[in-house]
């Protein structure tokens, strides 16, 4: 059965087929016979040509979360996620950038007011998360069009901060 | 000795004097905000008790709360852990006015050496060298601005009554001086209530090796050898290790005795930290003490072999030390690695968030101190530590190695950790050579990317996705940690059967 899915932000496709020696896998060119054993919801246990390897998994909503071998990652199926991928473009387009919360957090200061003109760099904004000050900075030489919250409110991640007009 | 101690925390350190206590056959009372019912503390403790909404200063920090909360249950020492109020002088003369032990230094010694600067002003007398800067907080910008010329660019803030990292700021000209007065001034106030904040000398690229300390209420003391911890990203110590690679064994007997000079000019009891930094050229200034029980005391118990939490019990509880200075050796090789929630693709941002899973690292000279549990959900409000891997082996190779194959075998899903930033720390080969100064993440990890995955364990993560999918029904739904059908035990399908049934 063949699968998609983005795995770190990628799309990638992989096929799996139970067969009666086994799972066999299929990603392009390359085939792979592996035994899988689920150990717990948390835990699969693969032998592929005697190589053991130990996999840990955590599903949340439309993710998964895969760890094997030291390495991490973060695996979605496809559809909402793509989607987003096309909504970047679209703000890049009309010129305008919004700024959102990179993480959970308190704003503790806003630097700039509507319509004023900001440098590259320039700290628009100060949200703090976790006992640090994050300075959130301006990617762009231009004006502030937009601005969202106001000090002291509680913001979640992706939460849009202040909307820039870049000048042209 | 103590039948009950309260906890003033939360987190790894929580859980960490938690099991000192359980070890020592002394009840422990924890205490909790709103959004840490569900923390591990709260399951580990002996009792619990809620003390306020999650914002620390109306929780963790709140004096009152946290006597009422030992009065009610009787606690007679309050361990402070580390940051929140464990360094403050007015919690530590309130225990002593209330009659409640504060397992930590006396309020009079608190005070002299959580006024950094006082502090300094007292090592300078004792012929401690400190580093050039100012020696007390100005009352305005002008000074601060005189002081900052003076001492020539970059020049550090500092605050007074710091730690941690946090009211830290290089300041690097003119320019920048009065908003990085603003927020660490704001950081400090936020982190200890207290917003005093002064410069000193910012020296370039030194080696932070500090030296752990143990005083009895009886005028003894003696050092436990030294901690490196220079690397470090925003002034926040990220990897430690015992003993330094820069030290000979008469350049740390001088420190260590300028150690116990520090704790003595200060009148110091308990455990505390005296840290130093090295220049270049191996000359060492008093940096500060830390008056606490720090993050990386594991290092120095693998090393030692003593128990610092223990110990700071005891000597809070009236007994002298049992040891004297040529007692102590050094054995071996310990690692530390701080494990935060933030995220190291996203510019080291704190990440918050639930724990789906976590597989924590065993085996041979493996320690995991650690204030989390599959299915936590990581607060926004505190310090994004979450737990702590320390290793322990015969040199300090084996020891880098023991940390490697240690951090390939941690896993936190769910969140972003700095885990994998870590991994290629231990294993660069300027941190392998032990060529390690303040600078190192700046200049070896400025442009850090997470390593390229691919391959086989990409191909097969993309695989057990698959088999996840093909084996959770049509709803491709089931919740993180659900339990299969109960499975029946052998026992249950025995049938009859006797033990010991004679012939």
């Amino acid at each position: 059965m063949e699968f998609e899915f983005f795995i770190n932000n990628e799309p990638r496709k992989i096929s799996l087929e139970k067969k009666e020696d086994g799972y066999h896998i299929a990603d392009g060119e390359r085939m792979m016979r592996a035994d899988i054993q689920s150990i717990s919801p948390n835990m699969l246990s693969l032998l592929v040509d005697g190589r053991s390897y130990l996999i840990y998994m955590a599903r949340d909503k439309d993710k998964k979360y895969i760890y094997i071998e030291g390495q991490q990652f973060v695996v979605q199926d496809p559809g909402r996620e793509a989607k987003s991928f096309h909504g970047g473009d679209e703000k890049s387009q009309a010129g305008d950038l919004l700024i959102t919360a990179p993480m959970p957090g308190k704003v503790i200061k806003i630097n700039v007011a509507e319509r004023q003109e900001v440098r590259k760099n320039q700290t628009l904004a100060i949200v703090e998360a976790m006992k640090m000050e994050n300075e959130i900075k301006s990617s762009v030489e231009g004006f502030v069009k937009k601005i969202f919250v106001s000090a002291g409110e509680l913001v979640d991640s992706e939460k849009p901060l202040i909307e820039l007009e870049a000048k042209k | 000795m103590f039948k009950k101690i309260l906890i003033a925390n939360r987190g790894e350190i929580a859980v960490r004097v938690i099991k000192a206590c359980r070890e020592m056959g002394i009840f422990s009372v924890a205490v909790y905000s709103d959004v840490d019912r569900r923390s591990l503390h709260v399951q580990m403790a002996d009792e619990a008790v809620p003390i306020g909404p999650a914002p620390a200063i109306e929780s963790y920090l709140s004096m009152d709360r946290l006597i009422a909360a030992a009065r009610a249950t009787e606690a007679e020492a309050i361990h402070p852990g580390y940051g929140f109020l464990a360094e403050n002088s007015d919690f530590a003369l309130r225990c002593e006015k209330e009659r409640i032990v504060f397992i930590g230094p006396s309020s009079k010694a608190l005070e002299l050496v959580g006024d950094k600067v006082r502090a300094r002003q007292t090592m300078e007398k004792a012929h401690v060298p400190i580093i050039p800067g100012m020696k007390s907080i100005p009352k305005d910008m002008s000074e601060y601005e005189a002081a900052a010329r003076k001492l020539g660019y970059p020049v550090m803030i500092k605050a007074s009554a710091g730690g941690g990292g946090k009211g830290m700021r290089i300041i690097c000209g003119e320019q920048e001086l009065r908003p990085g007065l603003e927020a660490g001034r704001r950081e400090a106030k936020s982190a200890f209530g207290d917003e005093s904040v002064y410069l000193e000398k910012y020296i370039e690229e030194p080696r932070h090796v500090e030296f752990q300390i143990l005083a009895d209420n009886y005028g003894n003391s003696v050092h436990l050898f030294e901690r490196e911890c220079s690397i470090q990203r925003r002034h926040q110590k990220i990897v430690e290790e015992s003993p330094s690679q820069a030290l000979d064994p008469k350049l740390r007997t001088k420190m260590g005795e300028t150690a116990k000079k520090v704790v003595a000019a200060a009148g110091y009891n308990n455990a505390g930290t005296v840290e130093f930094l090295l220049d270049k050229n191996k000359n060492f200034f008093f940096l500060e003490v830390n008056a606490r029980l720090q993050v990386e005391h594991p290092v120095t118990e693998l090393c030692t072999g003593v128990d610092l939490v223990h110990q700071q019990i005891r000597i809070a509880a009236g007994e002298k030390l049992s040891f004297r200075q040529a007692d102590l050796a050094q054995r071996g090789h310990a690692l530390e690695c701080r494990i935060y929630a933030e995220d190291p693709t996203n510019n080291f941002l704190p990440s918050s968030g639930k724990i789906l899973f976590l597989k924590e690292p065993k085996g041979p000279g493996v320690r995991h101190d650690c204030g989390i549990y599959s299915g936590w959900e990581v607060p926004i409000y505190y310090d994004p530590i979450l737990a702590k891997l320390i290793v322990w082996a015969e040199n300090r190779e084996s020891a880098c190695r023991r940390m490697l194959a240690a951090l390939d075998d941690y896993a936190i899903l769910g969140i972003s950790t700095s885990i994998g930033f870590l991994k290629d720390i231990i294993s660069h080969p300027e941190f392998k050579a032990g060529r390690t100064n303040t600078g190192f993440i700046k200049n070896h990890f400025e442009d850090w990317r997470e390593r390229e995955k691919g391959g086989d364990p990409l191909r097969l993560a993309l695989a057990a996705a698959a088999f996840d999918a093909l084996n959770s029904g049509p709803s491709g739904k089931r919740a993180a940690g659900e339990t299969q059908k109960t499975a029946v035990s052998p026992w249950q399908t025995l049938g009859h059967w006797r033990l010991g049934e004679g012939r």
